[in-house]
């Protein structure tokens, strides 16, 4: 009834109609605001600060330090070791060292701006690949991932071809439509209220409860309407400024970060270099990959952990390797601190695993859709963690949807290249538990309301659980109403991030749903009793609420050899993608791609396909000219996105080999729709012009290089 | 945020010539898709004094071979006009590659001159087209050269006291022109290199050659001896590969060597390649 059905966005309504309150547009009532004072130095002691310039601007009233705060200076969602406001020592560039708060954003900028701050500059590691000298930070290295299967020596013994790069990508910044921002307040009660942009709603009640030293229950947390994340809102950003605020002053404040200051302050995707090792046989077998990946995670983990990881986990990409050797290490420095973002390592992964394999087949002779098709991770393959796939491994299917397009294809004129990218992508987090709640009620008149935690940043969520929830019930629209985001309603339903809530929430709602289901069912509602009838009936017995929950079985991995089950399920994807590209110039426009996924089960096809053009559009950026430059970029005005004028014609071919544990045998497509679309740009340019592109982006000026590179050699 | 300013809104050029000579710390708004950027950054004007409202500014006309276009003119306005399409059609190609179409609605020809960047998408055609800036104060009226107008990246002759009402620009029938420029992105992105031109031929022999490259020197420049080197030959191969080596030899010898040129230089040679042998981009 509901499932695999294009239902029209929940919020799409509001949003057209411009009545949905983002946190930018959150107003009150004698609120005040709030301007954080960032380091300008990449690494310095703080010799001396002056706050009297702030004072004496009008109209400020506070300037705060880490001196103000009660509880625990410290966040992080892996490790607790990035303060909320720096006490003797700032790390990078933009790190936040007072908060200034004015009656207005006019005087508490200005403030801020005349605030005087005494650096003393210590040497910065800036470099990560010449750690042990200059300053340890948290110990040079964040963290080592070590992935061990098989024996990779004897595998490229047994190889007839054998395949070395290096891989380069750079900083890349989320660049959400809406900056970070937020407002906070005091209730009737006196608790602390924070209504936010952001992608998780009970971490970040955690952590304002550290900070304040105060009961979570003494804190409510609510997610505003929220204009995109990409990983870019699970780590703290205004929450703890407002809460800290509040705390101090007992009035309403709001904030709002400047685009320049969204750029400077929040985390970044990881530059990653990767060296790469291919061997295979001559029939196109492959028999061994080696990886050896680094990067700068800068001065605090924020994600380094879960990125590192997922980046050797999925050092492979989704081929069938008999002996996989990766170290994946991330070393620390005074660089922009890098976190979260849409694929955690793995989009960087993709450009090297998938340029090496069309290397592969173009040295051994063989199509490079036939040589994914014969390495394809399929129903029982072994992954390179050794966990064998039993359910949903719809891979080959994917590259089997884009095959007819792919024989077919002609060069339409001179400039003209296909390229195929191919990935396989762990749902949830690494290794770890990954649960979600999700509250189901029957309410006052007989409503159904679906409590939960799940935010929705623009990816579709809201309308994916509700549609879960209606099928499982056999109800209509109008039965149920959704109550999103607020940790006063709902239970832990985990972040918006690894592509994980229709999965995990999704299941979770249905698993909730079922519980009212069988309640309904015996009091006649299957039957047409009314639902106001049976909630006039038993809710003299309490509230009709009824708790889901799911926790993804995957037991985790071996420290030393990275053996064992670090997700559920997979996705996997193909995307076929036409370019042409201008010799004269360089410059590279991508003119169609053919998306083929395995999403278990499409709950939502169009929402999926939005999703998916979502991606390439952000692959694109990363494959022709996103580019973060510490120091340089600071805004739009430098910082490239693609536009409309970027996007190609996109064709989504959806596989369902559904997943036995996911919600109607769903898995998700959030991080999937990006990471194989820049490894598929990149394989389109080699097959337009010749050139194999070791470094990203690959901006016309680049391009360019590397043509005349080539000709020169000629 | 935008420093505070006190805004005036000037009906007629002679409104805004005498409020500019009577206030001190005045900037004009003349689109302001630079000067609003710049003082997002914190630059400071104490008034700014905005000339959207002022018609006679903004407009078309041709006379006798001479196109003029006001000061005020949109790039949207230039990239759609029929006549500068017809008679300049590198420039109204330049104006419909700016920035986006918000930016061409708003941004105008003048204020583009007046900013004066190296990467600024009219001038190369402007220069193409022998233009000729007229700037107006109180005191009266003065012409100059573009080519001297410009005096450096970022820098113009102007003075503060002066409005630039309107350039003429010479109207090139029967010539095969055209303008190139190569960014990141499709749009809305600013030019790493342009190349504008325009060519007359009479029985495949090159009779008049204008040539104006963009973001590649301080100012956007003819290289006149390629040009005048062309004059009067043909296009075979080794005419247009020595012409062309004549124009990389006159970037190298404006700006040095930049890091940038390794790129710069093997685009400009391939561009002009194919636009002097007649096989491409126009």
């Amino acid at each position: 009834m509901f499932i695999g059905k294009d239902l029209d966005r929940v919020d799409a309504l509001a949003k057209v109609l411009g009545t949905a309150g983002f946190a930018h547009d959150l107003r009150m009532e004698g609120m005040l605001f709030a301007a954080v004072v960032r380091s300008t130095k990449p690494h310095a002691l703080l010799a001396g600060i002056d706050v009297s310039g702030a004072y004496a601007v009008p109209g400020v009233l506070r300037v705060v330090s880490y001196r103000d705060i009660p509880g625990e200076n410290t966040y992080g969602a892996m490790r607790k070791d990035q303060p909320f406001l720096a006490s003797k020592r700032v790390r990078h560039v933009g790190e936040p060292i007072l908060i200034v708060i004015g009656e207005n954003e006019a005087a508490a900028r200005k403030g801020a701006a005349r605030v005087r701050i005494d650096y003393g500059e210590i040497d910065a590691v800036l470099d990560p690949a010449a750690p042990g000298k200059g300053q340890t930070l948290i110990g040079n290295i964040l963290a080592c991932k070590k992935l061990r299967k098989g024996d990779v020596e004897k595998g490229f013994a047994e190889s007839d071809v054998v395949v070395a790069h290096t891989y380069r990508t750079t900083w890349i910044d989320h660049a959400f439509l809406e900056t970070e921002a937020g407002i906070g307040y005091a209730d009737e009660d006196g608790r602390i209220v924070i209504r936010s942009s952001t992608q998780n709603i009970h971490y970040k009640r955690a952590e304002i409860s550290r900070l304040l030293a105060m009961p979570e229950e003494r804190i409510r947390v609510i997610q505003a309407t929220t204009g995109g994340g990409f990983g870019g809102k699970l780590d703290v950003t205004v929450e703890g400024f407002l809460a800290l605020a509040v705390y101090l002053l007992k009035r309403p404040v709001f904030m709002r970060y400047t685009r320049e200051e969204s750029f400077l302050s929040n985390t970044k995707r990881h530059p990653l270099s990767i060296e790469y090792k291919t061997g295979a046989r001559a029939d196109g077998v492959l028999t061994a990959v080696k990886v050896n990946i680094t990067g700068d995670t800068g001065p605090y983990a924020s994600y380094g952990d879960a990125v590192c990881l997922r980046a050797a986990v999925h050092a492979t990409g989704p081929y069938d390797v008999a002996n996989v050797w990766a170290d994946s290490t991330l070393f620390t420095t005074n660089g922009p601190v890098s976190g979260a973002m849409r694929g955690f390592g793995v989009p960087q992964l993709a450009f090297a695993h998938e340029s090496q394999l069309d290397e592969v087949a173009a040295l051994l002779g063989i199509d490079p859709l036939d040589i994914r098709i014969k390495n394809g991770l399929r129903r029982g393959s072994i992954t390179a963690t050794g966990q064998v796939l039993s359910a949903s491994a719809g891979f080959v299917e994917t590259l089997k949807r884009v095959e007819p397009y792919w024989r077919a294809r002609k060069k339409q004129k001179k400039g003209s290249g296909f390229g195929l990218g191919c990935m396989y992508y762990g749902i949830g987090n690494t290794g770890m538990a990954n649960p979600a709640h999700a509250l189901v009620e029957l309410g006052e008149g007989g409503r159904v309301i679906l409590h939960t935690g799940a935010c929705e940043i623009g990816q579709g969520s809201d309308t994916v659980l509700l549609q879960i929830l209606l099928e499982t019930l056999g109800m209509a629209r109008s039965d149920v109403l959704l109550d999103r985001g607020d940790t006063d309603t709902s239970k832990d339903a985990g972040s918006s991030s690894a592509s994980r809530q229709t999965y995990v929430s999704g299941k979770a709602v249905q698993e909730a749903a079922l519980g009212l289901r069988a309640l309904l069912d015996k009091a006649g509602y299957y039957k047409g009793r009314t639902l106001g009838d049976i909630y006039c009936a038993m809710k003299d017995g309490g509230r009709l609420l009824f708790d889901g929950f799911f926790d993804p079985p995957a037991p985790g991995l071996d420290e030393a050899t990275g053996q064992g089950v670090p997700y559920a399920t997979y996705a996997f994807a193909t995307h076929m993608t036409e370019v042409e590209v201008e010799e004269s110039t360089g410059a590279c426009r991508v003119k169609h791609v053919y998306a083929a996924h395995d999403v278990g089960k499409g709950i939502n096809p169009k929402g999926i396909k939005g999703q998916i053009c979502g991606g390439v559009a952000m692959g694109i950026g990363l494959a022709l000219m996103e580019e973060f430059i510490p120091g340089k970029t600071a805004s739009f005005d430098t910082y490239y996105i693609p536009t409309s004028m970027d996007m190609p014609r996109v064709d989504v071919f959806l596989v369902e080999d559904e997943e036995p544990t996911g919600p109607f045998g769903a898995k998700g497509v959030g991080e999937p729709a990006l990471i194989p679309q820049a490894a598929s740009v990149v394989n389109a340019i080699r097959d337009a012009t010749g050139v194999a592109v070791y470094e990203l982006p690959c901006h016309v000026e680049r391009l360019k290089g590397l043509m005349e590179k080539k000709r020169m050699a000629r | 945020m935008l420093p505070q300013f006190s805004y005036l809104a000037a009906r007629s050029t002679q409104e805004a010539l005498s409020s500019l000579a009577s206030l001190t710390g005045a900037a004009l708004l003349a689109g302001g898709t630079d000067l609003l950027m710049r003082m997002r950054k914190g630059e400071t004007h104490r008034y700014v004094i905005d000339l959207g409202g002022v018609a006679e500014l903004a407009g078309v006309t041709e006379e006798g071979g001479t196109l003029r276009l006001g000061g005020g003119t949109t790039h949207g306005r230039i990239a759609s006009d029929p006549i500068v399409r017809r008679t300049c059609g590198s420039l109204a190609s330049a104006c419909s590659l700016v920035g986006s179409p918000q930016i061409r609605n708003m941004g105008t020809l003048g204020g583009n001159l007046v900013n004066a960047s190296p990467a600024a998408d009219s001038i190369a055609p402007l220069l193409v087209h022998n233009a000729v800036v007229t700037l107006e104060s109180m005191d009266g009226e003065r012409v100059e050269q573009l080519e001297r107008f410009i005096a450096g990246p970022y820098r113009t002759t102007i003075g503060s006291r002066e409005i630039l009402t309107s350039v003429k620009v010479e109207a090139l029938g029967g010539y095969h022109e055209g303008y190139r420029r190569i960014a990141r992105r499709a749009g809305w992105a600013i030019s790493r290199l342009s190349v504008a031109w325009a060519l007359a031929a009479g029985e495949g022999i090159f009779t008049d050659v204008r040539i104006a490259v963009g973001s590649c020197t301080p100012v956007p420049f003819r290289p006149r001896s390629a040009e005048a080197f062309l004059e009067g030959k043909g296009r075979e191969r080794p005419v247009v590969e020595e012409a062309v080596r004549m124009v990389l030899d006159e970037i190298r010898r404006i700006s040095g060597m930049r890091p940038s040129f390794a790129y710069k230089l093997p685009v400009v040679r391939d561009l002009l390649l194919s636009v002097l042998g007649g096989d491409a981009c126009s």
